[in-house]
């Protein structure tokens, strides 16, 4: 594997996610998410917050989106990043030239990702210039790059879902469907889960709770910046209902990456053994 | 040295199966690919591209197999398909440098082979151009620019010259038979039309119904297909005398005058344009043109399918 091929499929993936109006649109949803809110709280002048808890307002723009945007924000990239190319018929051109099946298959979804990463970057940058310029300055900014850190690896696991649906059925809008009915069947699986735990108290359906896609996804990030805030930040979390469903997190980072992997290596096994399809739409 | 080897090589779609398919280009030749739509031209393009898994039977593309050895076979294969599909937020300098870098072209080297496949294809001044606002014609033009960089020593076309104007045409066989007679390019195009294969290629494989009906010179393809050869000859005037020497020409079937030239009905086997034009000069009449009628190529097209039905 060469590494200057991979690069140039990376950053071509990169150019091409961005050139479509939907991750444009996305990006352009990522800096209303993480600023509009901070605005309208001050301006609302709601008194929900104590001033002790100001400082630690960042927290929630990082955390809230984590739960359905940044997910969302990785379907839609991923899932048209294999399966545009057959559409397109761009995959035949790419391939005849002299760059083997796992250059480019890394390539494409190394690029996607990055693209995803800076999302999450901007999503970051954002949220703590607007809590700052609202709030005033932020505290306990030490937890910020491990708890954006492990938003970024949480959101490798419905990339990848996204990614390897979009190789296997080759069609964006199906892939698109496919990955969305994965995110919010599990979604869903999990809230119930949970009410039928706490009305029973059987420990299977908290194990079964703790396997589902979503549960390290959403628990990451929320596990990790709690290792870092002092009580007033904390107290935040239960004011808006964020909580982890995992309660460790090596177990959420060992689930985060055997899914990843999973479906990078499905993908990977399809892309290549199967042929390279002409133009399907 | 053979840059092209199939050997019963078979795709079987299920529905639809191409092959068993056994054919061998030589280095330097221009074969022609030809056969109706959805007859498996492409699949062998594919196949041997390595864009396509063989079900059975033998892939080698400069001796190596392009699926398992992908990169050391395709490292001088220019390759452009039917559809030139474009991904249209890109400019072709853009695209042709993406292209270049899969090459592995360094970055001196990719500048430099840019702007000479751009002028190659006329798109020099399109060249920061987004393709989207290309027209069909130029995408084309562009799909060949990226065929072209490396050089490759072996091109593979489908369809080249599609949605390309005449004077384009024109320009581009001159560009491929000068790839072929100066750099020793072997180039393999499929295409529908005759005249583009008989004024190009020195072979043909004909395609139909995913076999192979015919692979050899174009020559004995149009001498084992057709009954008879159409010459179309030019005089300065038309002596009873000379006439009737024609007719007695071997292999003259029979001689007819058309409009303001002669036609002669000959038998596919021999060539007799040598000894009419001798006939003609010891007559002393001018020759102002002879020549084989053009649709000789589709006749023998047409019969071979008819046969291969």
């Amino acid at each position: 594997m060469r590494l200057d091929r991979i690069a140039a499929i990376a950053s071509y993936e990169m150019r091409r996610a961005f050139a479509r109006k939907k991750v444009l649109a996305l990006v352009i949803l990522t800096i209303l998410i993480s600023t509009v809110p901070y605005y309208l709280l001050k301006s609302a002048n709601v008194s929900i917050f104590t001033p002790d808890q100001y400082g630690y307002l960042w927290v929630l723009g990082i955390l809230i989106p984590n739960g359905f945007f940044i997910p969302f924000t990785a379907l839609l990239i991923a899932a048209g990043s294999m399966a545009e190319e057959y559409e397109q018929g761009t995959a035949e051109v790419l391939l005849s030239k002299p760059i083997s099946r796992d250059e480019f298959i890394s390539g494409k979804f190394i690029g996607g990702l990055a693209l995803l990463q800076l999302v999450i970057l901007l999503n970051a940058i954002l949220t703590l210039s607007s809590a700052t310029i609202t709030f005033g300055d932020q505290s306990a900014l030490e937890a910020l790059p491990w708890t954006v850190g492990a938003q970024a690896l949480s959101s490798v696991v419905f990339y990848s879902v996204a990614f390897m649906s979009g190789e296997l059925v080759r069609r964006s809008s199906l892939s698109y469907i496919i990955a969305s009915a994965v995110y919010f069947s599990s979604a869903i699986a999990g809230i119930y889960l949970r009410v039928i735990y706490q009305a029973t108290l059987n420990p299977w359906y908290q194990t079964v709770d703790y396997y589902l896609p979503t549960s390290p996804v959403g628990s990451l990030p929320v596990l990790v910046s709690q290792q870092y805030l002092p009580p007033p930040g904390l107290l935040l979390f239960r004011l808006l209902g964020i909580s982890a469903v995992e309660n460790s997190i090596p177990f959420s980072l060992l689930l985060i990456i055997i899914y990843s992997s999973i479906c990078f290596i499905i993908a990977r096994s399809y892309f290549l053994y199967a042929d390279i399809s002409k133009k399907v739409s | 040295m053979t840059v092209l080897f199939l050997e019963q090589a078979t795709k079987d779609y299920g529905l639809k199966k191409i092959g068993p398919i056994s054919m061998s280009v030589p280095s330097g030749e221009i074969v022609g690919l030809l056969g109706p739509n959805g007859s498996g031209k492409s699949t062998i393009i594919r196949m041997s591209l390595g864009l396509a898994r063989p079900t059975s039977g033998t892939v080698r593309l400069m001796g190596l197999d392009p699926l398992k050895d992908h990169v050391a076979a395709l490292k001088s294969v220019g390759y452009s398909p039917e559809l030139p599909n474009i991904q249209t937020f890109m400019t072709p300098r853009e695209f042709l440098s993406l292209i270049a870098k899969e090459l592995g072209l360094d970055k001196e080297e990719r500048k430099k082979q840019i702007e000479s496949v751009l002028e190659e294809v006329g798109l020099p001044s399109y060249a920061d151009v987004k393709v989207g606002k290309l027209s069909k014609g130029m995408v084309q033009r562009l799909s060949i620019a990226q065929a072209l960089l490396g050089p490759p020593l072996v091109l593979i076309l489908d369809e080249p010259m599609i949605g390309i104007d005449p004077a384009g045409v024109l320009h581009f066989r001159s560009v491929f038979q000068r790839l072929s007679k100066e750099n020793k390019t072997t180039v393999i195009l499929s295409s529908h039309v005759m005249s583009e294969v008989e004024s190009l290629c020195s072979k043909v494989a004909l395609i139909h119904s995913g076999r192979l009906l015919y692979y050899g010179k174009i020559e004995e393809f149009i001498r084992n297909a057709v009954k008879s050869r159409m010459i179309r000859v030019e005089l300065s005037s038309y002596p009873e005398t000379l006439l009737s020497s024609i007719r007695n020409i071997k292999g003259v079937l029979s001689v007819t005058m058309k409009d303001s030239h002669l036609v002669v009905e000959a038998e596919p086997s021999v060539d007799v344009r040598a000894e009419i034009s001798k006939l003609a000069v010891e007559a002393g009449v001018g020759l102002l043109s002879i020549g084989y009628t053009r649709d000789e190529l589709g006749e023998a097209y047409r019969n071979m399918i008819r046969r291969g039905e």
